[in-house]
């Protein structure tokens, strides 16, 4: 089975300015505050902000309808501020704030992006410390093959406290990919992330940031798209056991 | 919403639990056969209110010298299910890994708490001394893809790893996610399931939402007052269905829903209960008769239980037996649907419906049929097993006795 996968959509959220996207021109976007009901905005955290903000910027430029559309959250340490400021607490007799704790899972993020579009198609979470992105990618791949005709990936993390797992959390990225195997309008054409033994030097900054950030891993696919027509093979993480995709650049509008 | 194709079935080639009826298959099927509770009261911590737990009692097997980063209970605990009395898991693993090759075979396994618990204990020292233990190792003891990481290497595989962390659907996620990169052709065979561990910042959080059972959970009792959290580890072996699997049961679809309604309480009509239980049967291209039994989420929340037995009413009428087994082991979250995934296969394999333990007087409420003691001697081809979890994620997973 090996259905082609189009990129249609594309999007990049990162509140602090990086040196790597300029450098790559890459945009950022800032947080879209206006995208969660202030109700429920008190409530989110900067990891939910950033991702939602990049997913449905990613839906926009697809056109794709964010009601219907099945999504994949990937994401190292999803609510770990959330989840710092309980453990925080443990060692005390101080009771928990239940908001707090029912927004400590995974699938926060996850499960706000599916209340704020009433969506209720099928949303996964899923974790993979380096390989994050490439899990997620490889995990949409397989949704694309079998049952769903469009895939959301959001891949994201925010700040962690540095006495966690430094480098990891020195600064919250995210960024979306609206997938599909409609190739309409695609931007690109990926193949199936596969492992791949291959002599390659990387640029150093981005294994550096990818080190700080897992979800920067996502750079070198994004920043393909940006390129001339061409094929062109990227690294999908930056540790041992290399994930690559090969992906074809469509011509630009 | 575009209605989903059919999805091949694959091949259930071995499966394993433990939980607080104690260690491996037989300990559980024992339990269910008579219906007798395994919730007392919690011994591995201290909390500031009663309550009751499904805690694994076993002594658990230690992690290898070479793997000791990957020391937690969540890791000691899944190494206690791939074990299991009798190392039939394993056996089953190390034949897929020869027939089809170590990178053929992926692990991704469900969880909600991974190794907080070592983590709580390391916050303690935290807040006294301003840093963390020496030996305090996030990535590989708490971070959520931990417990994957550690089997893949204790196995020795080498294909895709990763964990699935959807609260209490998690597991029966994870069987989705196997499933999946089956019929896609990226693996072989998945090991699959979940391992979730007993911790403070579970049970306070649960406790917070006022979802709590002080006494022995009463899944769909008229007097049902909340949960007894439990801790697991079930493992499910996934492979693509052929010649030789023919003797295997087989898991014939995971159907995937979200609620889009509320972080921690379930849609009011059962919406995304009625959508994950629909679009399994869609995908396994069965009518809502085909379905012998039904194992029920049924966490003994007042809300939760009402909710999805209207869905299970609305989807399956009222004929099919259900039974929430909760009662016997507690709500092992992360772990709960693959845990209950495996009650149902033992439902086929010896042919019985377990019982509700904890139900005395069913809920008016609650209009399914509820079945409160065990039944021998059925007749049962296909069971059903239902997982709810915070964001409103859902899932329903379909297995089949051999054909």
């Amino acid at each position: 089975m090996n259905k082609p996968v189009y990129i249609k959509g594309s999007a990049i959220c990162c509140p602090e300015p990086l040196a790597l996207l300029d450098a790559y021109q890459l945009s950022s976007l800032p947080v879209d505050k206006t995208l969660i009901p202030s109700t429920l905005r008190r409530r989110t955290s900067l990891a939910t902000r950033i991702a939602i903000t990049a997913a449905h910027s990613a839906c926009l430029q697809a056109a794709a309808d964010a009601t219907t559309l099945p999504s994949v959250f990937a994401s190292l340490g999803g609510e770990i501020q959330v989840t710092d400021a309980l453990c925080r607490l443990l060692p005390t007799d101080e009771a928990l704030s239940p908001t707090q704790f029912h927004n400590s899972v995974h699938n926060t993020t996850a499960g706000y992006w599916g209340i704020l579009n009433h969506c209720q198609a099928p949303v996964t979470a899923i974790a993979a410390v380096d390989d994050t992105f490439a899990m997620g990618l490889l995990e949409a791949w397989a949704q694309l093959q079998l049952t769903n005709e469009n895939v959301l990936l959001v891949c994201y993390d925010e700040e962690w406290p540095q006495y966690l797992a430094p480098p990891i959390g020195q600064l919250a990225f995210a960024c979306a990919l609206v997938l599909s195997t409609n190739p309409s309008k695609a931007r690109a054409m990926i193949t199936k992330p596969k492992t791949e033994v291959v002599e390659c030097a990387f640029d150093p900054a981005w294994t550096t940031l990818a080190a700080a950030a897992p979800a920067a891993a996502a750079i070198p696919l994004l920043r393909a798209l940006q390129q001339t027509p061409g094929n062109i093979q990227v690294p999908l993480n930056s540790q041992k056991a290399i994930w690559f995709s090969h992906c074809e650049i469509f011509k630009h509008d | 919403m575009k209605l989903f194709s059919a999805m091949q079935a694959v091949a259930i080639t071995g499966y394993s639990t433990v939980n607080a009826c104690g260690l491996g298959n037989q300990a559980l099927l024992a339990a269910l056969q008579i219906n007798r509770t395994a919730l007392a009261p919690l011994q591995l911590f201290e909390l500031p209110f009663t309550t009751f737990v499904g805690e694994i009692r076993e002594p658990l097997p230690e992690i290898s010298s070479e793997l000791s980063l990957y020391r937690s209970r969540n890791a000691r605990v899944a190494l206690a299910a791939l074990n299991g009395p009798d190392d039939s898991l394993r056996s089953a693993v190390e034949n897929a890994k020869a027939r089809y090759g170590a990178d053929r075979i992926g692990v991704v396994i469900g969880t909600s708490t991974s190794g907080l618990y070592e983590t709580e204990t390391a916050y303690a020292m935290l807040l006294q001394q301003d840093r963390m233990p020496d030996d305090f190792l996030f990535l590989t003891r708490h971070a959520y893809q931990a417990t994957a990481r550690f089997l893949q290497l204790e196995l020795g595989l080498t294909g895709p790893c990763y964990a699935i962390s959807t609260a209490c659907s998690s597991s029966a996620k994870a069987l989705a996610t196997g499933q999946r990169l089956i019929n896609s052709g990226i693996c072989d065979a998945v090991l699959t399931g979940g391992a979730d561990t007993l911790c403070r910042l579970t049970l306070r959080g649960f406790k917070s939402l006022e979802l709590i059972s002080a006494q022995r959970c009463q899944p769909m009792d008229k007097n049902r007052s909340g949960i007894n959290i439990g801790e697991a580890s079930a493992l499910i072996l996934l492979e693509q269905a052929a010649e030789q699997s023919k003797p295997f049961p087989q898991l014939l679809s995971v159907g995937e829903s979200s609620d889009a309604h509320h972080m921690s309480s379930p849609h009011p009509d059962g919406l995304g209960a009625v959508l994950a239980m629909k679009q399994a049967l869609q995908l396994a291209r069965l009518k809502a008769t085909s379905i012998d039994y039904l194992n029920l989420h049924a966490t003994a929340t007042p809300i939760n239980d009402q909710v999805e037995s209207l869905a299970v009413h609305r989807v399956l009428g009222s004929r099919v037996p259900c039974s929430g087994t909760k009662g016997i082991t507690g709500h092992t979250l992360g772990a709960a649907g693959a845990l209950e995934t495996i009650i149902a296969l033992l439902a086929l394999k010896y042919q019985f419906i377990p019982g509700t333990a904890g139900l005395d007087h069913q809920a008016n409420e609650c209009p399914c049929h509820i079945v409160k003691n065990p039944l021998p001697n059925q007749l049962l081809n296909i069971a059903m097993s239902n997982s709810f979890g915070f964001g409103g994620n859902n899932a329903s997973v379909i297995v089949a006795a051999p054909s």
